[in-house]
C-alpha cells in the first residue's frame, strides 16, 4: 500500500471539494467540514482501489462514507446534509471514464476500420462505468439521509439532549 | 372565514411561495422543499397542499377545518445553485417555527437571504482553478499538467461567467466555458510539451460537471418525485452534451486524436 500516495489524493479530493463549495456559494462555516467530507470519500475510494476493489464500489463507498458523516455533521452545524454530501462527492466524479466514452463514441461514429470491435468494447465498458459510478456516488449520498430521516436530520437525536422550549 | 382571515391567508400564501420558487431555483431536492414549505404552514396554523413542478410551485392552504382560504402559483426567478440561500431558509423555517415570529419577520429575513452577496469573483476562480488541478492529482496529473489544467480553469470559468452576465442560453454557456478552457489546455498539447493530453483534457472541463442535477435528479427519484427526478436528469445530460462538444471543437481546431 502507498499510503503517501493516497493520502495526497484524499487531500487534493478535500480541496477539489472546498472548490466546487465556493461555486455553490456555500455558508463559509460549512467550508471546513467540506474539505473533511471530501478528503473521507477520497481515502476511501482511493484505499479500496489499492485493495483491487472494483472502481464503482470504490466510488460508492467512499460516497456512502460521505453521505452518512454528513448527518451529524449537518445536525451540528446546522445546515442541511446535502449542502456537505453534494460538494463532498464531486471529486469522485469520473471524468477520465466520460472522456474516454465520449471520444469512443465519436470514433464509433467513423468508418469501420479493423479495431472497430475494440473499440466498441472500450466505449461500452467506459460508457457503463461511467453511469454505474455516478448513480453509486447519488446513491450513496441520498440513502443514508432516507434510512435516518424522521422527516428532518434536526429530529435525530445523536445524544445531545435537545433543549426544551417550553417549562 | 371572516376578511382578516382571508387577508392574512394571502399575505402568508405569498411568503410561502417565494420561500418555495427560492429553494428551488437555488438547487434543493423536491422533499426539502416540500418539508419547508409545510413546516411553515403548520407553524402558523394552515393546513398545506403543495404541488411542484419543474419550474413553478402551487400552493393551496386550508384552514385547520378545511376550508379553502389561498390558492396560488408561482414561477422560478432566474438563478444558479446557490446552498447559502437553502441553508438560510432552512434555518429561517425553524426559526420561525419555535420562536413565533411574525409573517412580516419572516417576510423581512428572507429578503435578507436573498440579497446576501456571493463570494468575490476572483476568490470562486482561485478556488476552483485549485479545484480543477486537484482533479487532475487525483487522476494521475504531473505538476506541470496540474498548472495547465489550472490555468484552463481559470480562464474557461471566467469566459462562461461573462457569458453568463451576457443572459446566454444556460447551455451555450457551459459549451463556451468547455471550449475556452480545452483550447487553451489543447495549446499545450499542440505546443509539443511531454504532457499527457488525456490528463490535461478530460480534467480542464470538469469544473463544468452539473453535480447539483445529478444528484437531486436521483434524491427526486428515490422520493417518488418521477417527473421532477426526469426533468433534472435530462437538464444534466444536456449539460454533459455541451461539455462533450466544447471539447470537440477544441480537438477538432487543433486536430488532435
Amino acid at each position: 500500500m502507498d499510503w503517501i500516495l493516497i493520502l495526497s489524493k484524499a487531500f487534493w479530493c478535500g480541496w477539489g471539494a472546498v472548490g466546487f463549495a465556493i461555486l455553490f456559494n456555500v455558508p463559509p462555516r460549512t467550508l471546513f467540514a467540506i474539505w473533511v467530507g471530501g478528503a473521507i470519500g477520497g481515502f476511501l475510494k482511493f484505499t479500496l482501489l489499492q485493495l483491487t476493489a472494483g472502481v464503482v464500489l470504490a466510488s460508492f463507498a467512499g460516497a456512502l462514507a460521505v453521505g452518512i458523516s454528513s448527518i451529524p455533521i449537518a445536525h451540528f452545524r446546522h445546515a442541511p446534509p446535502m449542502i456537505f454530501a453534494i460538494p463532498s462527492v464531486i471529486p469522485l466524479i469520473p471524468g477520465v471514464f466520460a472522456y474516454r466514452t465520449m471520444l469512443g463514441l465519436m470514433k464509433l461514429a467513423g468508418t469501420i476500420g479493423p479495431d472497430f470491435n475494440l473499440v466498441l468494447s472500450e466505449t461500452v465498458n467506459n460508457g457503463v462505468k461511467t453511469v454505474f459510478i455516478i448513480m453509486a456516488l447519488a446513491m450513496g449520498v441520498a440513502v443514508p439521509m432516507h434510512l435516518m430521516r424522521k422527516e428532518s436530520v434536526k429530529h435525530i437525536r445523536l445524544g445531545k439532549k435537545k433543549q426544551a422550549n417550553f417549562t | 372565514m371572516n376578511q382578516q382571515t382571508n387577508s392574512e391567508a394571502k399575505e402568508f400564501g405569498s411568503l410561502l411561495l417565494d420561500v418555495g420558487v427560492y429553494l428551488l431555483s437555488s438547487g434543493a431536492s423536491c422533499s426539502r422543499i416540500r418539508i419547508t414549505m409545510r413546516r411553515l404552514a403548520i407553524a402558523y396554523n394552515y393546513s398545506p397542499h403543495i404541488s411542484i413542478a419543474p419550474k413553478s410551485i402551487s400552493l393551496a392552504l386550508n384552514d385547520e377545518a378545511d376550508n379553502a382560504l389561498f390558492s396560488g402559483m408561482r414561477t422560478t426567478p432566474a438563478q444558479g445553485v446557490n446552498f447559502k440561500t437553502i441553508s438560510g431558509i432552512s434555518r429561517l423555517s425553524w426559526n420561525a417555527s419555535e420562536n413565533d415570529l411574525s409573517v412580516q419577520q419572516v417576510r423581512d429575513e428572507l429578503s435578507r437571504l436573498i440579497a446576501l452577496p456571493h463570494y468575490p469573483r476572483l476568490v470562486i476562480l482561485l478556488f476552483v482553478s485549485v479545484a480543477g488541478s486537484a482533479f487532475c492529482f487525483t487522476f494521475g496529473g504531473t505538476l506541470l499538467e496540474m498548472i495547465i489544467t489550472f490555468g484552463a480553469t481559470f480562464c474557461g470559468l471566467f469566459m462562461r461567467q461573462e457569458a453568463i452576465k451576457h443572459k446566454f442560453n444556460p447551455y451555450i454557456c457551459v459549451y463556451i466555458g468547455a471550449l475556452v478552457a480545452s483550447l487553451f489546455a489543447g495549446a499545450f498539447v499542440k505546443a509539443g510539451l511531454n504532457i499527457n493530453f488525456e490528463h490535461a483534457f478530460a480534467t480542464s472541463v470538469l469544473y463544468l460537471i452539473p453535480g447539483v442535477p445529478l444528484i437531486n435528479c436521483f434524491t427526486d427519484l428515490i422520493d417518488g418525485n418521477i417527473l421532477n427526478g426526469v426533468v433534472r436528469g435530462i437538464n444534466a445530460l444536456m449539460f454533459a452534451l455541451a461539455i462533450a462538444l466544447g471539447l470537440l471543437s477544441a480537438m477538432l481546431i487543433y486536430n488532435l486524436k
